[in-house]
């Protein structure tokens, strides 16, 4: 039979790595053919040879039973795919239109015809159902529509096949039920769909067949109606899985975190965070549920203390510390795991020892006066490397050739080698491979058990489901839900996370 | 392994190294730029040599290394935070102004009077530093623009100053009168005559390489360069720390002015600071040495010999002394290209962060 | 008073003095759009000016001087697009050197070309002609000041709206912008970031070159070391300041043409001439401080 697309004995080194180990990849047209795999089992190496941005080592691929070859994008695009990069590649100053057309402008004589554009997205649009305003500028929508806009991109280059890399991870349950509904529409249209995640009961609601990577192989091919999330996990995994299980929670002691009435308003006049009022004690997980821009950047940043409140109180360790800085706050007993590790968590150009240092340089431990106590602070950087299992050549190297996993767990071991009381984690699991998941999880129950009070904000709802004790939803700026992690689940979550009530 | 291998070895890497091939690179472009124009690069090069570094020359290239890593010394504080001081030469400028009406205008004891001279420099510049500094930490202005904006009216408002209140109007030029021989900066009867300022400047040295190394603040303002919202979230007042450095740098410049007149010149003549572009050639010595106070020194050293055997060379065979501007900015051009240099106080500077890029497309 | 210091001959010299400054910040304004950090635009005008009067020199044709004037400036900005751009070096320090050696070369060729320092100025220097436009230029008050220009007076005026339509009109302008605001983003699909940057950066290279020309043949007919003063600085600004919008960036080089021809008028009337050359750059900076604009970008270019 002939398939749309075919991969045969794709192969790529990087260094130390082999990211992908001779797959093969056969997808008929028309199917919705899922791709699944851990994080660091090749999926996005394997996409981005796909679309011509990384040149395979070996092996061939077929666009509709032609053998072609991408030197880049483009030729990708010549060849009828689409992609939807999971980080969106928009234009965040330009109209919807202007992405959507972008290097494939219609014109008229010299200029570039504006009026036709918004016309072909609204054509588009109204074609399969992605409702968009085609004057809006990028920036100014929300996540939801930029993923719509870009599957508008790749339909007026008239991409027959679409590849969505894990296209629900920013999105809301509701969110996620409407991009389904657009992908069957695309199916119905003709279209074929290459659809990554790592989210299995996604594959068995969606997909019609579905790839399984495992350490840079394709380990099986399945035919959804013919098989089970289970079984798919155990491919993906070799093992049964442990993640996702809920551990005991622990008796809570004394508060150490108590927020009352916090409001913080942006420079228009609009409340990013209202009245939010919370509290956090010793020996638990407080997890923080809602979609990207709802208010929580602001709530981390209040309480580490990297934006002022306009009104409100914040307690640490029963000190009210609304006006102190953010080095009084780490003294009080703060320790924070920012979301971003390379734009906030670390310097990339600084030795191990300097980024182990940060927060904690003015502790007395590691100072005398002004002077550095340079010894101290190489003793703990080695220290905090062999209990972190950081894989580093040494505590004077620079940490710019860490990889993602083992960075976020330099991160965690600056804070959480002091054994702060209070911990705030953010997206503390993002893009690290799932050993170093496993690692971190295990770290913060670890740190809940010895007492410490943890607030974790995570995208992934599974893991506050699986890790928290009490679990906040914040919607609008507003916290509007507080529920206990035992009596509920994701789509209860998922209802308060998009405004609606339960 | 013997001390002969070793040094053959070392001296193959300093051959090889970049900085070496960018000087080579300056000085052959500069003889293609002195050919085309007429003269044999072959003796200007020489009288350039010989101009630096015999007769009084090598006296005359101590003499200018002052103000060169002075300025550069100036510059590089708040360099290593990522903040870039253009207007060092303003800075420069008034503190000059200041410290030499002290110096003039003060009663007492020469030591005494020199003393507050230094000081009053030191204390405008700083004012002057401090300026583009609040204009960032306060309305969110750039201090690179700011501070470079800011060499205009120092220029203007010093030259207004001695053209009309503080004229020396024996004189048709604009120039303040003579500082009274008690209160200049003495002579060390080293090098045939150099000044006393010189044991500052290596105090200077010596206290900001310290600093640097040793210090919690000198390990914030190494943090704040390399990733200015790394410091801000461990805890580092950055926009303190931007004002003090902006501060420090202000005094420093200002206190260089202050030694080019009542240490050198003795009269505040309009532009005669501004002219031979020490701001700007410590600006690229910082930047040469990457902003660290030992390599300062030998970068110092050799543009300062670039420019007094310009000077000579110039008054020798009417060759322009901007050749040695010319073969600066060669220089550091080159090592710009080539990676080398940044303004990133880096470890090692040509790795780059690993490819999961998940924020730089994200909207 | 005030009716002495504002009439026709003021606006001839605010039109006179933004020119120059507009030039180059049409110029900046392209690279910034671009996504290219250019602050060489003063190195660029001097080596121009420098090159436009020894080109009229040596050719005795105006003409000519403007022509090497821009050619000059391309050469020289190509030292910042490969430095920056192919080489990805530090577009701040790259461009600091530049313009460093705009003024070593411009002092170090004046005297060894023409034998003498500080001005020169010469018969055979051909300077620019001003072209009246019939009709318009006998305007009472604004014809004298608009209608009666050189050709690059009349360019600079042409190119703000026109450069507005290929900015926002054209597809070369959309992807042009789309480069700046997210290179990799063009990148995937097919539009080579390295071309359009090379491209404003060149082409900032000839506006500036133009810039200087008309600083030096049509402003006054002669090149003093380091005549720029400073106006590749306000351009930098005046770009910052209107927001690399062309209409934007026309306003905010009239303040600063105005300061200048304010400045020119009150030394008439006997202020301090001293005092009157810091008023545009005191204008700038109160422009600056009153826009309270947070300049993120620079902020985060310069603050690591």
């Amino acid at each position: 039979m002939d398939y749309e697309l075919e991969l045969r004995g794709i192969t790529k080194r990087f260094p130390g790595v082999l990211a992908n180990d001779h797959i093969d990849l056969a997808v008929r047209p028309g199917d919705i053919h899922a791709i699944v795999g851990e994080n660091g089992a090749g999926k996005t190496t394997l996409m981005s040879i796909l679309y011509g941005l990384v040149h395979p080592d070996e092996g061939e691929i077929a666009v509709g039973g032609r053998p072609v070859r991408f030197h880049s994008a483009l030729d990708a695009i010549e060849a009828g795919l689409g992609m939807v990069h999971q980080a969106f590649k928009l234009f965040p100053t330009l109209t919807v239109a202007e992405n959507v057309v972008f290097r494939a402008e219609p014109m008229k004589g010299w200029f570039f015809d504006r009026t036709a554009a918004s016309e072909r997205v609204r054509s588009l649009a109204a074609e399969y159902g992605l409702e968009v305003d085609p004057d809006a500028r990028i920036e100014d929508l929300p996540v939801g529509v930029l993923q719509r806009v870009e599957i508008l991109k790749a339909l007026h280059r008239n991409a027959r096949i679409l590849i969505l890399d894990e296209p629900t991870a920013v999105l809301t349950p509701q969110e996620r039920d409407g991009l389904f509904m657009v992908m069957r529409r695309l199916k119905e249209h003709g279209h074929t769909i290459l659809f990554i995640t790592h989210k299995l009961g996604e594959v068995i609601a969606v997909a019609d067949m579905v790839t399984v990577l495992r350490a840079g192989k394709a380990v099986a091919h399945l035919n959804c109606r013919e098989t089970s999330s289970v079984k798919i996990s155990r491919l993906m995994t070799g093992r049964d899985v442990a993640l996702g299980e809920r551990t005991s929670g622990s008796a809570p002691g004394d508060e150490i975190l108590r927020l009352e009435g916090v409001t913080v308003t942006d420079e228009h006049g609009i409340g990013r965070l209202v009245d939010a009022s919370l509290a956090v004690r010793r020996g638990e997980i407080v997890g923080v549920a809602g979609v990207a821009g709802n208010g929580q950047n602001e709530l981390i940043d209040i309480i580490t203390g990297l934006k002022a409140a306009d009104r409100g109180t914040i307690l640490i360790n029963g000190t009210d510390v609304t006006h102190r800085s953010v080095n009084e706050r780490r003294q009080a007993g703060l320790a924070y795991i920012p979301e971003d590790r390379h734009r906030v968590g670390t310097a990339a150009h600084g030795e191990v020892w300097a980024n182990l240092l940060m927060g904690f340089q003015r502790h007395s431990a590691f100072r005398k006066g002004r002077w550095l106590r340079r010894g101290a602070v190489r003793e703990h950087a080695r220290r905090l490397i062999t209990d972190y299992d950081v894989r580093v050549a040494g505590d004077d190297s620079s940490v710019a050739t860490l990889s993602g996993g083992n960075l976020q767990k330099l991160v965690v071991a600056r804070e959480m080698g002091h054994e702060a009381p209070l911990l705030i984690a953010e997206q503390p699991t993002r893009g690290v491979d799932v050993g170093a998941i496993e690692f971190i999880h295990s770290r913060l129950l670890a740190a809940r058990d010895r007492g410490a009070g943890v607030l974790l904000v995570s995208a992934e709802l599974w893991e506050l489901l699986a890790l928290a004790d009490r679990i906040l939803v914040m919607f609008e700026g507003r916290i509007v839900a507080e529920l206990e992690a035992n009596g509920t689940d994701e789509e209860e979550l998922g209802l308060y996370m998009t405004g609606g009530q339960a | 392994m013997t001390t002969a291998r070793l040094s053959a070895a070392s001296a193959r890497q300093a051959i090889a190294s970049p900085v070496t091939f960018s000087i080579v690179v300056a000085f052959l472009l500069g003889a293609l730029i002195i050919l085309l124009t007429g003269t044999d690069p072959l003796l200007a090069y020489r009288e350039m040599f010989d101009g630096a570094f015999t007769g009084s020359g090598l006296r005359n290239t101590l003499a200018r290394m002052i103000p060169i890593v002075g300025m550069a010394l100036a510059i590089s504080i708040p360099f290593r935070a990522g903040v870039i001081n253009l207007g060092a030469e303003g800075q420069m400028v008034v503190g000059g102004l200041a410290g030499t009406l002290t110096a003039i205008y003060a009663t007492g004891p020469g030591w005494m009077v020199i003393t507050l001279a230094l000081l009053a420099g030191s204390l405008a510049g700083a004012l002057w530093g401090l300026l583009p500094a609040i204009g960032q930490t306060r309305l969110k202005l750039p201090i690179l623009i700011v501070s470079l904006l800011l060499n205009y009216p120092a220029r203007a408002i010093t030259g207004y100053l001695v053209r009309f209140p503080f004229a020396d109007p024996t004189v048709t030029s604009s120039s303040t009168v003579s500082v009274p021989a008690a209160n200049r900066i003495p002579k060390l009867p080293w090098f045939g005559g150099i000044s006393a300022s010189i044991i500052i400047l290596a105090v200077l040295l010596v206290g900001v390489a310290l600093f640097n190394r040793r210090t919690v603040p000198g390990y914030e303002t190494r943090m704040t360069g390399l990733n200015s919202r790394f410091s801000r979230y461990g805890g580092v007042p950055v926009d303190r720390q931007v004002v003090w450095l902006m501060i420090v740098s202000g005094a420093i410049a200002g206190l260089i002015g202050t030694h080019l007149v009542v240490g050198e010149t003795y009269r505040f003549l309009d532009g005669d600071l501004v002219v031979s572009g020490f701001a700007w050639t410590g600006l690229l010595v910082s930047l040469l040495a990457m902003h660290q106070p030992g390599p300062m020194l030998a970068a110092g050293a050799f543009f300062a010999a670039l420019q007094i055997g310009g000077l000579a060379m110039q008054r020798n065979i009417e060759v322009p002394w901007q050749l040695a501007q010319v073969l600066q900015a060669i220089v550091i051009i080159m090592l710009a290209g080539r990676f080398v240099i940044s303004r990133r106080t880096a470890v090692e500077p040509d790795t780059i962060i690993e490819g999961e890029s998940t924020v730089t497309g994200e909207v | 008073m005030f009716s002495q210091l504002f009439d026709g001959a003021l606006l001839e010299s605010v039109v006179r003095a933004l020119i120059p400054v507009l030039l180059a910040a049409i110029g900046g304004m392209l690279c910034e759009r671009a996504g290219v950090f250019q602050i060489s635009l003063e190195g660029m005008m001097l080596l121009g000016a420098f090159a436009a009067v020894a080109g009229s020199y040596a050719g005795q044709s105006a003409l000519l001087g403007v022509a090497i004037a821009m050619g000059s400036g391309a050469l020289l900005s190509l030292v910042l697009a490969y430095g920056a751009v192919s080489r990805r070096g530090d577009p701040i320090v790259i461009g600091v050197a530049v313009n460093l050696l705009a003024l070593g070369l411009t002092g170090f060729l004046l005297p060894q070309l023409f034998g003498l320092r500080g001005v020169f100025q010469h018969p055979r220097v051909d300077g620019l002609d001003k072209f009246p436009i019939p009709g318009l230029s006998d305007i009472p008050g604004i014809g004298g000041a608009l209608f009666n220009l050189t050709i690059p007076g009349y360019f600079a005026l042409v190119a703000v709206p026109l450069v507005w339509v290929f900015l926002f009109r054209t597809a070369i302008g959309l992807r042009l912008r789309g480069v700046g605001e997210r290179p990799a983003s063009a990148e995937t699909l097919g539009v080579s970031s390295t071309r359009y940057k090379y491209a404003a950066v060149v082409a900032s290279g000839v506006l500036c070159g133009l810039a200087g020309a008309q600083l030096a043949l049509g402003n006054v007919v002669q090149f003093a070391e380091n005549m720029t003063a400073g106006r590749g600085w306000i351009a930098v600004v005046a770009v910052m300041l209107g927001r690399a919008h062309p209409f934007g960036v026309l306003g905010a080089s009239a303040l600063f043409g105005f300061a200048e021809g304010l400045g020119f008028r009150l030394q008439g009337n006997g202020l301090p001439v001293q005092i009157t050359d810091a008023l545009p750059y005191v204008a700038t900076l109160v422009a600056l401080a009153f826009a309270r604009r947070r300049f993120q970008r620079i902020l985060d270019l310069t603050a690591a």
